[in-house]
């Protein structure tokens, strides 16, 4: 098929060159992230007692190193991508069984598989995988073949056994990231909406029978959440200290290195889950709200990218990085402040730690490939011209 | 959307536009318009979702930095007590419930050694199941053919199992408990301890023996374990870096004269005590007698403007140093001049203060130091307190030399209560560690006046802005205090190097609410703190760290000093000359 413009012609049918592409990188998402990145290696360098060791320094290398991969993905062609989403989707199940069978030989909850350099965490690969796998198999779908219930079964059935096998692990955050931001893309692939009120009918439902498989130490953060002042220095603890260091930074924060409750031994998990909390007593409310800001801009240009792309795969994918990004902030955010139970989910590209950083950044590669090959069409079966 | 230069005329959101190319039709039909409605219907709503997200985390964060008033009060929740175990002795526990001290139940082996058919059988068996007990011991025990004795105390569930199965006639198992301390170190002074018998030997222990036997419920303290943490570890890090000699960290509620804190380095672990002779067993807080140095100058100044005989204008003349009696007093941050009462305090001099109480007379001195409680043993529910060292008779010298506090020794607990009374609207009120009850009223007994504390309270906070205690400052919180810096006697002579550094403070002063003492004993000179060992170098910077991070937890929030605040006022025309001085 032609299209009367020519350089879009020239785009959707020959695979672009590298200087194209390199010349397409989209180098305000490279700013932007990299501006949240630095808000986190001031805090952890605070954290540290004004040290780059032994968080800054790290982070500040895996921050690189995830940027490069963040770069090599987004060269590789958005069809490239589409072409082997099932295949990526295989090899995360496989490695989510292999890291359950290792698991219940080895002790409590072993969520990675050590290679060695890095611990891979095989529930990290099936965020990307499984948003890869959805919005190709919605890709071709047309709003008849939504409309069938049978051709929602094996979706639904890709979204579910990845979940059933991360809550076993146990990892609640995980699972309930991913339930979050395939809902989402079913949502925006054009699922009608009784359906969801079906799988939420459902849902609730269920929730006395999942009550029953829920650790004894889930269950207690799902009481205190309803009820914090119930045992505030036990399970309790978390969200008390949160509150008292968020208020006692008031608007203007105390200071860089200031901050008492995060310092010292108060506030747990300061450099990881709770780092947010953290950031907002050194810089205050206005800090926290800078922060804020710059998400909403990165969400935002998530949005923009995925608008913009002409490819329903393309599209879809964009939207899945972002609402997976955004569920990300949104969660961690609301745990802190006690809107939320406490669930292990980071605060993204925040938070002391590798794994998610590198999952994360992987995604936004994914975002940008789909930028670059935003005037790409792609055929219903993924060829660029079938 | 303004984020990227458009390439190309883009009809905004094309959602659907590539399934209608690749249908390769120009022309929508129903289906694919429908498709593309719900597309940028489905990308809306989404957008709304994140939209209203965002708004929701933004509220709360304003929500919980801002509109929160009070943000840090912890429950107290009493089912932390074992409820099924019914102990001879009752917990002991801090304000919020925190257990201090608590009861296991354990058993004693005992024999009636007359009842044992083969001595030397018996102690080979029972040797070889509690391999710690010596079996030449245990013969001769069993031997004696005693009616009753000990052959071993606390044994642990296992151990009790073992012995039972040997089944050997003439053993028998005593009910006791054991106590036990689950803070270690951190309430050791406070709360003391058990001997063998469970019977309370030091501290609350040995003072509310009578109390603890006859109780269910759990001796409720005034002491905060999050207070007292913050303080032992700043204290300790202080003491470790200074290589001193000791610490001793307090913390007063103002208001009700509980202690929130209360610190006294070295300390031990009641689980596992030293001898009784050991130095860490010694309370400082309580059975200490100091010689506090300037710190009681506070004392001096508050007697002086009390009785009307100074006021803030008054000056005396530091120009050279004071002779009475073969005697001479000298300034050590001489400013050889006339001084006005603030600047006394703001130049912690010497000269002066000795010349405002020998303006006064000792009488006047005398009894406000009477008043305040520093003639008698600490009214502590303590047994270790010590009586105050007090000039008899209360000659010239002593007048001079306890206005900068030498000549007279007390306890820090003493100086910390004076200090609490004099800027807590001039009412004295009894220190104490039990906890206060909510509501009811807290006896007090007026020392000074509601003015002369106003007053007390625009000098500490003027000792800190613009003194030798600027260290002590924390942004937000107003901290006033004094420092102090006494040279300790030893060999019949003062000695220069050895000092107890302190520094006493309150905050925040426009409404004072909590008293903090910091002592640290024979501090050596570091580079943090310049190559000095006194009060502003060394005790200070402890205070301004403790302030920081226990007033968040007390719900007190950072806030911007009031106009018309303690730099109201002036200290004299030369006020120009006030600068720091350590």
């Amino acid at each position: 098929m032609l299209r009367p413009h020519s350089r879009s012609n020239f785009l959707s049918r020959t695979e672009m060159s590298w200087r194209d592409k390199i010349w397409q990188i989209n180098w305000p998402l490279i700013g932007l992230l990299t501006a949240v990145a630095s808000v986190g290696f001031i805090t952890l360098y605070s954290a540290a007692g004004g040290s780059l060791q032994p968080w800054a320094i790290k982070q500040m290398l895996r921050f690189l190193i995830s940027l490069g991969i963040l770069l090599a993905v987004a060269m590789v062609d958005i069809r490239i991508w589409m072409r082997h989403a099932y295949s990526l989707f295989l090899v995360a199940m496989v490695l989510l069984v292999a890291v359950e069978l290792r698991g219940t030989i080895g002790m409590g909850a072993q969520r990675w598989i050590d290679l060695g350099f890095i611990q891979l965490q095989p529930s990290e690969v099936m965020k990307i995988a499984l948003i890869l796998s959805l919005a190709r198999y919605f890709h071709g779908a047309t709003l008849q073949d939504i409309g069938r219930p049978i051709f929602l079964l094996p979706p639904l059935a890709m979204v579910l056994a990845p979940i059933a096998l991360v809550l076993k692990q146990p990892d609640l955050g995980t699972a309930m990231m991913l339930l979050m931001s395939s809902g989402a893309i079913f949502f925006l692939a054009g699922v009608r909406m009784w359906k969801f009120g079906v799988l939420l009918a459902g849902g609730l439902g269920a929730i006395p029978v999942a009550w029953q498989f829920l650790h004894d130490y889930q269950k207690k953060r799902i009481l205190i959440f309803l009820n914090p002042d119930q045992d505030p220095l036990g399970a309790g603890y978390h969200i008390t200290q949160s509150k008292i260091a968020l208020g006692s930074g008031g608007i203007l924060g105390k200071g860089l290195m200031e901050g008492t409750q995060g310092k010292l031994n108060f506030l747990p998990e300061k450099q990881t889950d709770f780092i947010f909390t953290m950031f907002a007593e050194e810089w205050g409310l206005l800090g926290g709200l800078f922060l804020m800001t710059l998400y909403v801009l990165l969400v935002a240009h998530g949005f923009a990218i995925a608008v913009r792309c002409r490819s329903h795969f393309g599209r879809l994918v964009s939207l899945g990085v972002t609402t997976t990004f955004f569920l990300y902030f949104f969660i961690n955010t609301a745990m802190v402040m006690g809107l939320v139970p406490v669930v292990g989910v980071p605060l993204p590209l925040i938070s002391y730690g590798g794994t998610a950083m590198l999952s994360l950044l992987f995604g936004f590669g994914l975002l940008m490939s789909a930028y670059i090959h935003r005037d790409l069409s792609i055929g219903r079966r993924g060829g660029h011209d079938d | 959307m303004t984020f990227f230069v458009p390439r190309r005329p883009s009809p905004g959101i094309d959602a659907g536009r590539d399934l209608q190319a690749a249908a390769g039709s120009a022309r929508l039909d129903g289906t694919r318009q429908k498709a593309l409605d719900i597309g940028r219907g489905r990308l809306v709503a989404t957008a709304g979702a994140f939209v209203a997200a965002f708004a929701v985390v933004g509220l709360r964060l304003v929500d919980v930095a801002v509109l929160d008033p009070d943000p840090a009060r912890p429950v107290p929740h009493a089912e932390a007590r074992t409820e099924a175990l019914v102990m001879d002795r009752a917990d002991i526990a801090d304000r919020n419930g925190v257990i201090l001290a608590t009861s296991l139940p354990t058993v004693a082996l005992y024999a009636k050694a007359a009842e044992i058919l083969d001595v030397a059988e018996a102690a080979t068996r029972l040797a070889s199941v509690l391999p710690e007990l010596d079996r030449r011991e245990v013969m001769a025990r069993l031997a004696s053919g005693k009616g009753f004795v000990y052959l071993k105390r606390n044994l642990t569930p296992r151990q009790h199992y073992d012995v039972n199965a040997l089944g050997i006639p003439g053993l028998y198992f005593e009910k006791g408990e054991r106590r036990v301390y689950p803070q270690g170190n951190l309430v050791a002074h406070i709360v003391g301890m058990t001997d063998v018998d469970n019977k309370g030997v030091a501290g609350i222990e040995r003072r509310f023996e009578a109390v603890l036997h006859g109780e269910r419920t759990p001796l409720t303290l005034s002491l905060d374990v999050r207070l007292q943490t913050v303080v032992r570890n700043e204290l300790a890090r202080t003491v470790r870096d200074h290589r001193a000699e000791g610490g001793i960290g307090l913390m007063m509620d103002v208001d009700t004269g509980e202690l929130l804190a209360a610190v006294s380095l070295p300390d031990f672990d009641p689980n596992e005590p030293p001898p009784a002779t050991a130095l860490a067993m010694f309370n400082r807080v309580t059975k200490g007698v100091y010689e506090m140095g300037s710190t009681f100058k506070l004392f001096n100044t508050a007697a002086a403007l009390d009785s009307g005989r100074a006021d803030l204008s008054s000056s005396f003349d530091a120009r050279g140093p004071l002779k009475i009696g073969g005697y001479e007093i000298h300034d050590s941050h001489g400013q050889n001049r006339w001084l006005t009462v603030p600047e006394i305090l703001i130049h912690s001099s010497n000269i002066g203060s000795a010349r405002m109480a020998l303006a006064m007379g000792g009488t006047i001195q005398r009894a406000l130091l009477e008043r305040i409680g520093m003639t008698a043993p600490p009214p502590i529910e303590l047994p270790e307190v010590a009586a105050p060292l007090v000039p008899d008779p209360w000659r010239d010298i002593s007048v001079a030399t306890v206005a900068y506090g030498h000549g007279i020794s007390v306890t820090p607990l003493h100086l910390l209560a004076g200090v609490a009374a004099l800027v807590g609207g001039g009412e004295y009120r009894q220190p104490t560690l039990l906890a206060h009850r909510e509501g009811e009223p807290v006896s007090g007994q007026r020392v000074v006046k509601p003015q002369t504390s106003e007053q007390m309270r625009r000098l500490m906070r003027l000792a800190v802005t613009e003194g030798t205690g600027k260290h002590a400052d924390v942004p937000g919180y107003l901290v006033g205090g004094k420092t102090g810096t006494a040279e300790k006697a030893g060999n019949g002579s003062y000695r220069k190097k050895a000092v107890l550094s302190s520094f006493v403070a309150a905050f925040p002063m426009d409404a004072p609410k909590l008293a903090v003492l910091v002592m640290i004993d024979e501090p050596e000179a570091n580079a943090v703190s310049h190559g000095q060992i006194t009060g502003g170098w060394v005790a200070a910077p402890v205070v301004a760290r403790i302030v920081a991070q226990t007033a968040p937890l007390m719900g007190l929030l950072p806030r911007r000093e009031p106009a018309a605040g303690p730099k109201g006022i002036a200290t004299s025309s030369r006020s120009g000359e006030l600068a720091a001085v350590e």
